[in-house]
């Protein structure tokens, strides 16, 4: 194995972390067979993980490489690894992730010991798909991504639903898997049969275009597929429900993560850029899957697949920022493109961080209550306070509420889109796309805020609606230890943004291989900067947000205590079920969207006999996913169609057979005759 | 140099906070005695809402047994976030007495950022009156935001900039030139909103206390004391700030384009004049439309985000 630091700083430091972090998930996955060891596998996974950060972290701040490779594989392909900038950006959100998902589990048992040996390889395995820097290596590492999380997913002894779960995820990852490969294959194929991504990008410029767009089109399937964008999602609202808490995170944090990273590695890094149409149409998967992907979790009232259904939505917003950035850059405007693919990785480290957080917050919600039902909650604040103020935290940061983190990245993705619709070098079709883009992103952000108010609201807030929830007690020490850093962690990058995005903004540079140019664009800056282009000094609202809200409530203690009385219901006394439930607090948009929802109700309601007095009311609601059951069951149907066509075919009769083989001579020969 | 430049902020800073805290509650006053007339009545006196507040500010609180201390701390961060983004917004000059600190995204980001905090706290309570109000405040702001978002983007691609004091002072140089049809369909698109996030008729009804119609008021069902004097007052000052955003972006003419003592005085003296003109029409929208059915408000606010997308088509799409 050879060893090629690029820098004397990074020569002993980072491949020294590098191999620190995977030797701890490994040492971790086997100390989790243990018996005697498998208490403190979740410690070396954090450690792990906290390394990966570390590498990261310098990855960004040195602005070096750290590559590797070695061990032939049948004489021929090598692993190769290069963690560059790009890299280093998502190593950053993976080791946030990572390290708070598994420092909350410390002390908790797994389901299996299979599973708790299984989780720090699915770790290690993320680790590599971000470093690999051949086709085999990153297959590899990308196929042991997929199944040991799928496994996770599933566990040792799953229920039937979990089993269906488990199966549609399967499944979709596997036709993601695949059409990555095929598209490598072609990649391959069409440079003499290297697989290294270094040659690929040497040769890409020359490539037939019509080679190009199918690679392009392959590889965006497959890794809009693993991001779970629309229409490629229907495995992520089944499989993180019923995923442990952690692995949740870690799949909706980073694993779906990976995604966006293999598009920015190839389709820009690699592959330099993609016509404008593969632009516009991620532009525009990304503002379908952040507004749906919102409205369906604003109609959830399990918690764990409202979480699941907002990973779409951000997700979406990722996209937007990405598809604007390709736009651009195949039109010149270069430095726009750039702050455009900053905002969309910003976004990816933001959104790392948030939804780790929440769902370890709703992790802490079913180990306290046993339920995910929002339904069924209320008033946990009064049991988990330190629960209920990270989440809350969490929530705000998702919502794009400033000085949070969230914030900062949708205020890039923004400006990206304004810069797109002012562009002249735009044709103006472009532009107004940027227009409608700009519309669907604002419609997403508020409709966050309502959904967030929803969800912390009527969990943490008012009455218990069920004896459980009315039983619960506070997230152990380590959860909450995990989620306190990551609270603390959206709001410091929230405050810190102007660095970050400037470091990012080299970032994105880099990886569309171009320099800076001296113009003035809108910047996120820690300090107020007046003059050129439009800025949001983070650290500066932040301070004037807290200084004036810390004044305000000094101001308002008042010298006597409150009275407490009880809270108005026209006179009687409070009950839960008087309060706002997650279905009636999303009402006003279900009826405001129907025409996108197609809701429908079912209110059954029995008597007792001779008497007006009912003895059973039963209530049943119901969305209609529209992708799903409007575009994929119909094409799902449609290819059931076609195999039973083909098994007509498949007569079983041998006559048959030979009589297919006689045509098909036959037709090669006449072929053969006249071409 | 520098020392002036931080002079002049701090001058602008004292000057807005001063003449928009007064002013809130000056403004709702006015529209109260309007809305009064055209129902026949005298109406209160234009000092009522600062005697509500003081004797707000001065009454023993009452809590909910239920409610904790989001409810508790939940009014100081509204408060604090409209008075963050009123900073942020130009009034008497052609730049934000905090500018370069944030444009206009900002500004949208802190009103969301006090909806969040007062649409949480409204369900902190447990009781019916402040879900019903949350649940449709939020699902409101969500219809307008896109309207909001876009009637200024307009301005901003415009302007080539979405900062606020950038935006104005383009608009000041245009002169008329900028009352085009793209300039005017952002500004009725965002009328629109002021309306709806304003909490006044056809969307919701600033003076009802029957409870089912409620959607602001209900938020603030189980506020008392300080909590009520504070939430009341960000909602006044709410109405101003937006009002401001609204003449700043699409009516800027008369700020002042230099910071000088003569037309600083006379940018503020034009723009109270905008505010009170944005007030009365208000306050005859109050006394003369009835409400919409809630079910009906996407057909308003929808139009408001079409207005505002079909200026910005006209802006990108025609040479």
């Amino acid at each position: 194995m050879t060893v090629t630091p690029e820098t004397a700083f990074g020569a002993g430091l980072l491949p020294g972390l590098w191999v620190a972090a995977v030797l701890l998930l490994a040492v971790a996955s086997v100390a989790a067979c243990i018996p005697r060891l498998s208490a403190i596998s979740p410690q070396l996974s954090t450690a792990g993980s906290g390394l990966a950060l570390l590498l990261g972290v310098a990855l960004l701040m040195t602005g070096t490489t750290l590559s590797a490779s070695g061990g032939h594989v049948l004489g021929f392909v090598s692993f190769a690894i290069r963690y560059d900038g790009l890299s280093g950006a998502f190593l950053l959100a993976f080791g946030a992730s990572a390290a708070a998902a598994s420092l909350s589990v410390v002390g908790a048992r797994p389901r299996s010991a299979a599973e708790g040996a299984a989780y720090p390889l699915f770790l290690a395995s993320i680790l590599l798909v971000l470093g690999a820097s051949n086709a085999f290596s990153f297959l590899l590492a990308w196929e042991s991504m997929a199944l040991l999380s799928a496994f996770l997913v599933v566990g040792l002894r799953p229920t039937r639903a979990v089993v269906s779960a488990g199966n549609v995820y399967l499944a979709l990852t596997h036709v993601a898997t695949a059409a990555i490969l095929v598209g490598f294959a072609v990649l391959a194929g069409s440079t003499g049969g290297a697989l290294d991504f270094a040659t690929w990008h040497a040769v890409a410029p020359g490539l037939a275009p019509a080679t190009r767009n199918i690679v392009l089109v392959l590889v965006f399937v497959g890794f809009a597929t693993k991001a779970g964008a629309m229409p490629f999602h229907i495995w992520l609202p089944r499989a993180h429900p019923v995923a442990p808490s952690h692995v949740s995170a870690v799949m909706s944090g980073v694993m779906i993560k990976t995604g966006i990273y293999g598009l920015i590695r190839i389709v820009i890094d690699v592959v330099g850029g993609a016509p404008d149409w593969l632009g516009l149409l991620i532009l525009g998967v990304g503002a379908v899957s952040a507004v749906l992907g919102v409205l369906y979790a604003m109609m959830q009232h399990d918690l764990k697949r409202l979480l699941a259904f907002h990973s779409i939505e951000n997700i979406g917003i990722i996209l937007i920022g990405l598809g604007s950035s390709l736009l651009l850059a195949a039109h010149g405007a270069t430095e726009l493109a750039a702050l455009a693919l900053a905002a969309a990785i910003f976004h990816s480290i933001n959104h790392a961080i948030f939804k780790t957080l929440l769902f370890l917050g709703a992790g802490a919600v079913v180990h306290a209550t046993g339920l995910r039902d929002l339904n069924r909650l209320g008033g946990l604040g009064r049991k988990m306070p330190a629960t209920m103020l990270t989440f809350a935290v969490g929530a705000a940061a998702i919502s794009g509420l400033p000085p949070l983190n969230g914030f900062a990245s949708e205020w890039l993705t923004f400006q990206g889109l304004f810069g797109m619709a002012g562009s002249g070098a735009l044709e103006p079709v472009a532009r107004f796309v940027a227009v409608a883009a700009i519309g669907a992103l604002a419609l997403t952000a508020a409709l966050a805020v309502a959904c967030f108010v929803k969800a912390t609201g009527v969990a943490f807030l008012g009455l218990p609606r069920s004896a459980a929830a009315a039983a619960a007690h506070e997230a152990a020490r380590p959860a909450l230890a995990a989620m306190g850093l990551l609270a603390a962690a959206c709001i410091a990058v929230g405050v810190a943004a102007g660095p970050v995005a400037s470091t990012l903004t080299g970032v994105a540079r880099s990886a569309l291989h171009t320099a800076a140019i001296r113009e003035t664009l809108p910047s996120v800056t820690a300090t107020p900067r007046s003059g050129d282009g439009a800025t949001y000094a983070a650290f500066a609202v932040g301070l004037l947000l807290a200084l004036i809200a810390a004044g305000l409530a000094f101001a308002m203690r008042s010298r006597t205590p409150a009275r407490r009385v009880d809270t108005w219901t026209c006179g009687i006394a409070p009950q839960p079920a008087f309060q706002y439930s997650a279905t009636s607090y999303s009402k006003p948009i279900r009826l405001f969207f129907r025409r996108i929802l197609m809701p429908e109700r079912e209110i059954r309601v029995e008597y007792h006999p001779g008497t007006s007095f009912p003895s059973s009311i039963r209530y049943r609601s119901h969305v209609t996913m529209l992708l799903e059951e409007r575009v994929l069951r119909p094409a799902h149907g449609l290819s059931l169609r076609g195999a039973d066509f083909a098994r007509k075919l498949q007569g079983g009769a041998i006559q048959i057979y030979i009589a297919y083989s006689v045509i098909a001579v036959l037709l090669l020969l006449l072929w053969a005759r006249w071409s | 140099m520098e020392l002036n430049a931080v002079a002049t902020t701090i001058f602008l800073v004292v000057l807005q906070i001063a003449t928009f805290l007064a002013f809130a509650p000056f403004l709702t006053a006015t529209i109260r005695r309007t809305k009064a007339r055209l129902q026949s009545r005298r109406g209160p006196g234009l000092l009522q809402p600062y005697r509500d507040l003081a004797k707000w500010w001065a009454k023993l609180p009452l809590e909910s047994n239920a409610s904790g201390p989001v409810s508790r701390y939940a009014p100081a961060f509204v408060l604090a976030a409209v008075l963050a983004a009123a900073l942020l917004v130009p009034f008497a000059a052609n730049r934000a007495p905090l500018a370069g600190w944030g444009d206009l995204l900002v500004v949208v980001g802190l009103f969301a950022a006090a909806r969040f905090a007062l649409a949480l706290a409204a369900l902190d309570a447990g009781g019916a009156f402040g879900g019903m109000g949350s649940s449709r405040d939020v699902a409101i702001s969500a219809l307008a935001e896109p309207g909001l978002v876009l009637a200024l983007a307009g301005a901003a691609v415009a302007a080539n900039s979405s900062d606020l004091g950038a935006i104005s002072a383009f608009g000041v140089w245009r002169g008329v030139g900028l009352l085009g049809p793209a300039h005017l369909l952002a500004a009725a698109a965002f009328a629109i909103v002021l309306v709806a996030e304003t909490g006044h008729h056809p969307v919701d009804n600033p003076d009802t206390h029957l409870e089912l119609t409620m959607i602001h008021e209900g938020m603030l069902i189980e506020a008392s004391g300080r909590s009520l004097a504070m939430l009341v007052f960000a909602s006044e000052l709410k109405l101003v700030v937006l009002a401001a955003v609204f003449s700043a972006v699409f009516f800027p003419f008369g700020s002042a384009t230099e910071i000088a003592a003569g037309p600083i005085a006379f940018g503020l003296l034009v723009g109270f004049g905008k505010l009170l003109v944005v007030g009365q029409v208000l306050a005859l929208l109050d006394g003369s439309v009835a409400k919409l059915r809630l079910l009906r408000l996407p057909d308003l606010l929808g139009l408001a985000s079409l207005l505002a997308l079909t200026g910005l088509a006209v802006r990108v799409l025609l040479p």
